[in-house]
C-alpha cells in the first residue's frame, strides 16, 4: 500500500471515471433520484473529501462522528483524531420539500450542473451552541467559527461522497492545485524524504521567511547535504473572506515569488494551495491541518504563535499544547513549533525569539502590521518585506481586486470564482 | 504613571515625510522596522471604541502593536490631512466630531 494518509489510511479518491459518471446521471435521472444544487460551501468540502484531502473521510459526518469529534476530537471509531466536524447542513423545510430521507442516493449539483453522488446514511439534529462550545471553546458568535456553526440550517444529513465532475480550477490557481496523490508524486520527483508545510492564509513578510528557513534548518539535521532531500511546502488556504482579507490571488502569487525570486532555493520551495474555509478554531485547527498535511504527503508541520486563532480567544500557544494531549502515535506528521520572529535593531535583522537577548530592543511585527503599511501605499524596507512580494502585491491589486489587494465587497461580488463545476458532457 | 494611548499609526512616506516637515512635525516621527517611519496619532480609549464602532473593518491589536490598525486609507488620509493642518498630532476629537457632523462628505470636504 502506498500513499499512506492520515489514521494510517490509504488515500483513495473517490471519483467516477467520466464515462462512468455520466451514465450514472443518466440512470439516476431515469429513476428519478431526488437532486440537490449545493452552495459553495458544501461544494468546496465535496471536493476535498473526494480527493482525500480529509482522508479517511469518506464523507459527510454522521451524528456519530461530529458527537465524537466534540466530546473526544476523534471520529466515531474512537481512535482515529479529528478535530474539526465536516456536516452537511439542510434546513428542515428543504429538506420536507426534497423528501430525502436515509439510504438514498442523490445527485448533488452545482451551479445547476452535475457534480456528485451522496449516499444518505444518516439524517439528524445538533446543538449548535453546544458543538461550539467544544469546538471552538466560546460561544460568542463573534467568533467567526461559532458564527459559521450558528449560521448552519438545522438538519444534518450524514454519508459517503462520490464525485461525478472534477472541478475546472480557474487561473491564477491552476498550477498551484495538486490533489494529495500528485502532491505526492511532485515530492518523489523532486527527491524530498522531508516535507515541512507552511500554513498560510497571508501574503510573507520576512517574519514568515525566516520561520520556514528556521523550520528547515531546524528539521533538516543530520540528512546528507549532498543533494536537497527535504523542501518547504507553502499551502495556502483558499476559502471564504472577509472583508479585509488579502485577496485569494495576491496571497498564492506573493507566495509563489518567493521562490521565484531566489529567497528560497527553487529546488526546495513548492507553493500550493488547498481549499478550506478557515474555522479559526485555534488549537483544535492546528491539529485538523495536522491531519489535512498528513494526506498531502508532508513529515513536519510549522504551528507559529497563535496559530490559526482569531481575537483573543485562545492563548497563543495553546495551538502548541493541544499536541501533548493527543495520543501517542496518533498523528504520522512532526510539528514543528515557532516562537516569535522580530526585527531586532541591535542585531539589525529578522531574528528569532529564542536566540535574540534584545528583548527590550525588538521591533515586533504582524502581518496586521504590514497589511496597515501596505494600505497606507507604503512600501516596507526590503529587510522586513521583499520589494519582488510588494510589486505583486500591487500587481495583484490591478489584475484581480479591482484596484484593492484586499478583499471588498467589490471583489467578492465581481471575483472570477476559484473553481467552476462545467457541464458534464 | 503617564496616561495610556491607543494610537493610530500613519505610516510615512517621503510624500508625507515633507508635508511632516513643512508643518514641523517630522521630529514627532519615530523609526520602527529597518528605518520605516511612524506617526502615532493618539487615542484615549473611548475615541478607540468609538473608532471601533464607526469603522467596523479597523481592530485593535492587542497581541502586537497594541495600536488601531486595518483603518481604510481615505481616512488614514484625512487624519493626517488634520494633523498636518493643525500642526499637532492630538486631532481625533476633532476628526471625531467633523465625521460624526457630516457623515461621508467629510472625506471629500477640504480641511479648513
Amino acid at each position: 500500500m502506498e500513499n499512506i494518509g492520515h489514521g494510517g489510511k490509504e488515500i483513495v479518491e473517490r471519483i467516477l471515471p467520466k464515462d462512468a459518471a455520466i451514465k450514472r446521471v443518466n440512470e439516476m435521472r431515469a429513476a428519478k433520484a431526488k437532486e440537490l444544487d449545493v452552495r459553495l460551501q458544501i461544494a468546496t468540502e465535496v471536493i476535498d473529501i473526494a480527493y482525500g484531502f480529509f482522508s479517511p473521510l469518506e464523507g459527510f459526518m454522521t451524528k456519530a462522528d461530529v458527537d465524537a469529534v466534540c466530546d473526544n476530537m476523534t471520529l466515531a471509531d474512537g481512535k482515529t483524531v479529528w478535530a474539526i466536524p465536516i456536516v452537511f447542513d439542510m434546513s428542515d423545510e428543504d429538506l420536507k420539500k426534497s423528501g430525502i430521507k436515509q439510504n438514498d442516493e442523490v445527485l448533488l449539483t452545482y451551479t445547476s450542473n452535475p457534480f456528485a453522488v451522496f449516499e444518505v446514511s444518516d439524517i439528524f439534529t445538533l446543538d449548535k451552541q453546544d458543538m461550539a462550545q467544544k469546538v471552538y471553546g466560546t460561544t460568542d458568535e463573534k467568533h467567526p467559527g461559532v458564527k459559521r456553526t450558528y449560521q448552519y440550517q438545522d438538519k444534518f444529513i450524514g454519508g459517503k461522497i462520490t464525485l461525478l465532475n472534477p472541478p475546472k480550477i480557474n487561473e491564477p490557481f491552476t498550477r498551484f492545485w495538486l490533489t494529495p496523490k500528485q502532491m505526492r508524486e511532485r515530492f518523489k520527483e523532486k527527491g524530498w524524504e522531508m516535507i515541512i508545510n507552511h500554513q498560510t492564509r497571508n501574503v510573507p513578510h520576512t517574519g514568515h521567511e525566516w520561520l520556514m528557513k528556521g523550520a528547515y534548518l531546524g528539521a533538516y539535521g543530520s540528512m546528507m547535504v549532498d543533494k536537497p532531500r527535504g523542501g518547504i511546502l507553502v499551502n495556502a488556504i483558499i476559502g471564504s473572506k472577509r472583508e479585509g482579507d488579502y485577496i485569494d490571488e495576491a496571497i498564492i502569487l506573493c507566495q509563489e515569488a518567493q521562490g521565484k525570486h531566489g529567497y528560497f532555493r527553487d529546488d526546495i520551495f513548492l507553493t500550493t494551495c488547498s481549499l478550506w474555509d478557515m474555522r479559526y478554531a485555534g488549537p483544535r485547527e492546528a491539529v485538523f491541518h495536522a491531519c489535512l498535511r498528513t494526506n498531502l504527503g508532508c513529515t513536519h508541520h510549522m504551528f507559529g504563535r497563535d496559530h490559526a486563532g482569531v481575537g483573543s480567544y485562545y492563548d497563543p500557544y495553546d495551538a502548541h499544547r493541544i499536541f501533548d494531549k493527543l495520543p501517542k502515535g496518533s498523528l504520522n506528521i512532526t510539528p514543528i513549533f515557532n516562537l516569535d520572529w522580530w526585527f531586532c535593531p541591535v542585531c539589525d535583522e529578522v531574528t528569532y525569539m529564542g536566540v535574540c537577548g534584545h528583548k527590550d530592543k525588538k521591533a515586533s511585527f504582524s502581518g496586521t502590521m504590514i497589511r496597515s503599511i501596505i494600505q497606507d501605499g507604503v512600501k516596507p524596507p526590503r529587510r522586513i518585506f521583499r520589494p519582488e512580494v510588494f510589486d505583486m502585491i500591487m500587481e495583484c491589486a490591478e489584475k484581480y481586486g479591482f484596484g484593492d489587494a484586499f478583499v471588498t465587497e467589490d471583489y467578492l461580488k465581481r471575483r472570477n470564482p476559484v473553481f467552476t463545476i462545467e457541464p458534464l458532457k | 504613571m503617564a496616561e495610556e494611548t491607543y494610537p493610530i499609526n500613519l505610516w510615512v512616506n517621503e510624500e508625507r515625510l515633507e508635508k511632516l516637515q513643512a508643518a514641523g512635525l517630522a521630529g514627532m516621527c519615530k523609526e520602527v522596522l529597518a528605518g520605516l517611519k511612524v506617526l502615532a496619532v493618539p487615542n484615549t480609549a473611548e475615541q478607540r471604541d468609538k473608532i471601533l464602532k464607526l469603522f467596523t473593518m479597523a481592530k485593535f491589536d492587542t497581541a502586537t502593536t497594541k495600536s488601531i490598525e486595518l483603518l481604510p486609507k481615505f481616512v488614514k488620509d484625512k487624519i493626517f490631512d488634520l494633523v498636518v493642518a493643525r500642526k499637532k498630532i492630538d486631532v481625533m476629537d476633532e476628526f471625531l466630531s467633523k465625521f460624526e457632523q457630516t457623515g461621508d462628505a467629510f472625506w471629500s470636504q477640504q480641511i479648513a
